[in-house]
């Protein structure tokens, strides 16, 4: 398996592609952060300047692009071996396609905890210094820390819910399209429109794990930490299971 | 000499489509075996399902034995070049094959050494995606030697090669049977197959119809030629005395008879000839075969749809 998980890293570094993915990520990152601690206020109940919570919620609404770049990501590493016909090489060289499938789960994760922490180091430095620069509350307490295991944690789940979703669509543009769509207006749709329902769906479990209640002005709305956590580890084995014994046993032509 | 390959009763229905229909044949170690026949007619499908990649709906592939994938280590016994498998355009070709020796667990000079033995060692670190398809079928060919494996499966390999890359994998292949190693590949041009294979397995429309050496299908195909001369009239007249069928052709007379025979009769007549080609009838035959599969066609003496090379 160690072998695989290899093989699986390398495929990851010797495309372009990771590189410009993140490199966008970050920049993205950085304005998201940008225009949310401008937005700050003393006032506003959502993004409150001085409220010790804010560095933990300006970091978690800045992992929202990161995670839709985990999930494409992920949904790549299958579909991109479908698209060039490289899956065939990967199944010739372990015919056990489950451990393949594992071997680029492993893989994913660990990619995402190192995209975690590069954004983590970049979303605190930039926080703390806009924060500061408004006079804004920088406490690294315990919420803090809560949000950082929790943008980890999700980085690595949105990783697997892409892959899974690559296994079983296989298709590179059906899988990106749906993934941006799902992630991008259709979740917000639904949590802005109908947060009874919202709340429950990947994105809303998302956001009640990284307790961004307030600050998507949902307060009230969103799942506890523990409990959105625990829904979208739900969605991520529900459609792993379902990859894992599916996509294995497709023919390859 | 134990068989590397079988196929027992191999069949793949598509819904309603059988692509392969009770493929049954073995493929036996040092010798080049064709896998010949038109486009569609289920080559890939047998190769695909040999390999593991496709299930089959009945029937058995083995190598060595067991299934593809029951084989341990199969890069190291099993190479494949198949139709439609690539890589990433962006990757460069080491990197490529670093991908597939570090999942096999191979030799890091393991793919310095293949891309040498395929001539691109000079292109190791340039992009996939900027390789000729005859460069991509040199990458393909350097990936299924990775492992240095007794079998080779070749789907389709000369295609996109240009006639020096044609004319290289020729030598390769002849060089890698003879090194007694397993080599089954697949066509649909029988010209390839004839300067390249020792033994063919004819298939169409999924059947297959026959299992022979080229030299057998020469022979059961009838001889035939081409001859030229100054006296056409004198000498077709000759020939259809003598019992030929003989037909005009371009102001040549093609002959239904050998070359020998017919330079016999000439030279006993007194006629003179500008010039005289023996034809293979092959092509003829191998029309004949594979667009009428139906026809009951005895294969090594065996029934239909049984072979044994």
């Amino acid at each position: 398996m160690n072998a695989l998980v290899r093989a699986e890293l390398l495929k990851l570094r010797t495309t372009r592609m990771l590189r410009w993915l993140v490199l966008a990520t970050l920049l993205l990152v950085v304005v998201t952060i940008a225009a949310n601690v401008s937005a700050a206020d003393a006032d506003d109940p959502a993004l409150a300047l001085h409220d010790p919570a804010l560095l933990g919620q300006v970091i978690g609404i800045s992992f929202g692009i990161p995670q839709v770049l985990m999930t494409v990501l992920g949904a790549l590493a299958f579909t991109q071996e479908v698209r060039y016909g490289s899956i065939t090489s990967t199944f010739l060289v372990e015919p056990r396609r489950s451990r393949i499938l594992l071997a680029k789960a492993v893989a994913l994760v660990l990619v995402g905890v190192v995209i975690a922490a590069a954004t983590l180091f970049v979303t605190v430095a930039l926080g703390m210094v806009l924060i500061s620069a408004k006079d804004g509350n920088v406490t690294i307490g315990v919420q803090f820390w809560q949000v950082v295991v929790a943008v980890v944690a999700a980085m690595a789940l949105y990783g697997l819910f892409g892959l899974a979703l690559g296994a079983l669509l296989r298709d590179q543009i059906v899988a990106v399209i749906a993934t941006l769509v799902w992630l991008g207006p259709a979740e917000h749709l639904l949590i802005d429109v109908l947060p009874e329902i919202g709340r429950w769906t990947p994105g809303g479990a998302t956001f009640g794990l990284l307790q961004l209640g307030p600050a998507i002005a949902t307060h009230g709305t969103l799942l506890g930490a523990p409990v959105g956590g625990l829904l979208l580890l739900g969605y991520t084995a529900a459609v792993n299971g379902l990859a894992f014994s599916v996509a294995p046993r497709r023919d390859v032509i | 000499m134990t068989a590397a390959i079988e196929l027992g009763g191999l069949t793949k229905s598509f819904g309603s489509v059988r692509a392969v229909d009770d493929v049954t044949a073995e493929v036996r170690a040092g010798r080049v075996t064709a896998f010949l026949g038109p486009n569609g007619a289920g080559k890939t499908t047998t190769l695909r399902m040999l390999l593991g990649l496709v299930a089959p709906t009945a029937g058995t592939a083995t190598i060595f034995g067991k299934p593809y994938g029951e084989l341990a280590d199969p890069v190291r016994q099993v190479g494949a070049v198949l139709e439609a498998s690539g890589c990433h355009p962006g990757r460069t070709a080491l990197d490529h094959l670093r991908i597939l020796a570090t999942a096999a667990r191979l030799s890091r000079k393991a793919p310095l050494r293949v891309l040498d033995e395929t001539g691109l060692a000079d292109d190791a670190r340039r992009r996939v995606g900027e390789f000729s398809l005859g460069m991509r079928q040199r990458l393909g060919l350097a990936a299924a030697m990775l492992g240095d494996p007794a079998v080779l499966v070749l789907d389709e390999p000369t295609n996109g090669l240009d006639p020096q890359g044609i004319r290289w994998l020729r030598g390769y292949v002849r060089q890698l049977a003879d090194e007694g190693r397993t080599v089954l590949l697949s066509s649909h041009a029988l010209s390839e197959v004839e300067q390249t294979a020792d033994h063919v397995l004819l298939i169409a429309h999924g059947r297959l119809i026959r299992s022979s050496t080229l030299a057998a299908l020469r022979a059961e195909a009838g001889a035939g030629c081409r001859v030229r001369t100054p006296e056409t009239e004198r000498l077709s007249a000759l020939l259809v005395a003598a019992g030929y069928c003989v037909c005009p052709e371009d102001g040549d007379l093609v002959v239904e008879a050998a070359a020998e025979q017919v330079g016999e009769l000439a030279a006993a007549q007194g006629v003179v000839l500008h010039r005289l080609n023996p034809m293979a009838r092959l092509e003829e035959a191998f029309f004949h075969l594979t667009e009428q599969p139906e026809q009951p066609s005895p294969v090594d003496g065996t029934s239909l749809h049984r072979a044994t090379t």
